[in-house]
């Protein structure tokens, strides 16, 4: 099963995102700036295992309903 | 074949339901958290010590939530949601951009959300009033609302109907200014790229005319005309009516958005912006009393014949007295904003009643009535498990209302009287203390009003998740004959 185009260019924009919050992170001047970029980075992780879980779900699915039709 | 039952014969598309499902979760859990924050910070207005003497949960932080709980995470649930159904639905076509970039949006708006939130409680904000979030949090925005737009605008394009139904013109309205509205007033230079501080572009009184120009037309573009689109779909709905007059609808339309747009300049009177700008304001302002009561009338009339549901349907009483509530407060606005009734209101609880009558009579009610509409529809239930704790929650709200709304009338006309009474001798008659202690008894039945929404609203959640998890609920199921045989 192909990777859906709108799975693949979400999935790349929240890779760059949660990089971009790592980044914050580690140069953070002040207290907001330190949890947002950490939580922008855990934010981006758990998006993108969502996104993947989803994709094998769909996949399994579509393997157990062409069982059902053998 | 006609072209009628050409559109009978076809089947429904597959919606992305389950993108408006998680709205609608998050759009009921928002509403408890605003409401509940709204009553304790008006604990805190009548008796101080509710403080507690800790920073992060003092009036002045936790206020920006408890606003940007109620607009932006209620109120912008309720529109993101209710405009992924409805467009779907009137366009006859899955949403654009597939599953991945819908949840993107849901969850990237709650993103923002918390982390907003917690910035106002750690003391971080642009002190710009519902323009709070600081620079990076403004741009988080901005990514998730243009996904949002490319959604919407997306799905209107690959519509399978030659027509775009007047609700997506108000949503489409809301989604293009608010994009322009929070990035004009949002540039902004940050002190560096790793810190949270940043100043604006622009100064002094120019700030101020950007700020609100901004601020009243997020409460025009995204309190008034998103709704309108809620309106413009969801009464016909339960009404089971056509909208009374679409010439009208779309009349209200762009005589709306072309005046809104202006009247920014009211909430500046009597201060260093020049006179012509004020009045600018002040016309575009009762002006627009024109518009706000043909949409009023456009949307009461369409009970025409079917007045009677209002006894049977409490969800749809929601939408209804919701409209009666955009047209008083949409009459009260007006009169606030001619300059001398504003030498009087402004600063004062008068503005905070104006707000709250708009707020929970409008934006509140209206999305009540939707959601009511929304979740037996969506959950596929029969209906709702009790129209008559509806009809409570209905009753109580109401009452609620009354209470905020006319205390703080009370409170607000007597504080700017106080203010500006002046003794034989030419000196103020009345100290600023003693006026704070003058309005003590209103600041306390306001929380009494806001108790009882908060009650209204626990009573809808009980409500709504009986609905979608009591076998009262479920709906029947016609099984064919040969399998209700072979159960035999």
């Amino acid at each position: 099963m192909d990777i859906e185009p709108s799975d693949l260019i979400v999935g790349l924009l929240m890779a760059a995102l949660g990089l971009i919050g790592l980044i914050l992170a580690s140069g953070a001047l002040d207290d907001e700036m330190y949890v947002f970029g950490l939580s922008l980075f855990s934010f981006a992780c758990v998006f993108v295992l969502g996104l993947v879980r989803r994709h094998f779900d769909k996949l399994e699915a579509a393997r157990a309903a062409s069982n059902r039709h053998v | 074949m006609s072209d009628l039952a050409l559109a009978m014969s076809r089947a429904a598309p597959d919606y992305n339901e389950a993108v408006v499902k998680k709205f609608v979760i998050a759009t009921v859990f928002w509403a408890v958290v605003a409401f509940l924050l709204g009553v304790y910070i008006a604990t805190e207005l009548a008796w101080p010590q509710f403080n507690l003497g800790l920073s992060f949960i003092n009036f002045g932080r936790l206020r920006p939530v408890h606003t940007s709980a109620a607009i932006f995470a209620f109120g912008g649930s309720a529109l993101l949601g209710t405009s992924f159904y409805v467009v779907q639905r009137t366009c006859r076509t899955r949403l654009f951009g597939g599953e991945a970039l819908a949840n993107f949006v849901f969850w990237g708006y709650q993103f923002f959300i918390v982390m907003a939130a917690l910035s106002y409680v750690m003391g971080y904000s642009q002190s710009q009033e519902y323009a709070e979030p600081e620079w990076h949090l403004d741009l988080w925005l901005t990514i998730v609302w243009v996904a949002y737009a490319v959604i919407f605008i997306g799905t209107l394009m690959q519509r399978e109907e030659p027509h775009i139904y007047v609700a997506n013109w108000f949503y489409l309205a809301f989604i293009l200014t608010i994009a322009v509205l929070h990035i004009g007033n949002n540039l902004a230079i940050p002190i560096s790229v790793y810190s949270a501080k940043s100043y604006s572009v622009a100064s002094g009184v120019q700030n101020a005319m950007i700020q609100w120009w901004y601020g009243h037309n997020a409460v025009g573009f995204f309190l008034t005309a998103g709704f309108l689109g809620m309106m413009y779909y969801f009464i016909p709905k339960a009404a089971n009516r056509p909208v009374y007059s679409y010439r009208l609808s779309v009349v209200h339309f762009w005589s709306l958005v072309f005046m809104y747009i202006w009247a920014g300049p009211h909430h500046l009177h009597w201060t260093a912006l020049p006179d012509w700008t004020q009045t600018l304001g002040m016309a575009f302002s009762v002006m627009l009393w024109m518009p706000s009561w043909g949409g009023m009338i456009n949307g009461l009339m369409t009970l025409s014949g079917a007045w009677d549901k209002l006894r049977t349907d409490p969800g749809l009483r929601f939408s209804v007295t919701a409209v009666g509530f955009y047209g008083m407060s949409t009459f009260e606005g007006p009169v606030m904003s001619i300059r001398d009734v504003n030498a009087l209101s402004h600063y004062t609880d008068w503005t905070i009643g104006h707000v709250h009558s708009g707020a929970l009579g409008w934006v509140a009610f209206i999305t009540f009535g939707a959601i009511y509409y929304l979740v037996p529809v969506l959950w596929k239930r029969a209906g709702l498990y009790s129209t008559r704790l509806a009809s409570w929650h209905y009753w109580i709200a109401t009452l609620g209302i009354v209470f905020y709304i006319s205390s703080m009338w009370v409170a607000g006309i007597m504080q700017g009287l106080m203010w500006r009474a002046y003794d034989t001798f030419g000196f103020l008659q009345y100290s600023f203390a003693e006026s704070v202690v003058a309005v003590h008894p209103y600041y306390v039945i306001r929380l009494i009003g806001g108790l009882m929404f908060l009650t209204g609203a626990l009573i809808m959640v009980y409500n709504l998740v009986q609905t979608v998890q009591s076998r009262t609920t479920e709906r029947e199921v016609a099984l064919p004959a040969g399998v209700a045989v072979a159960g035999e």
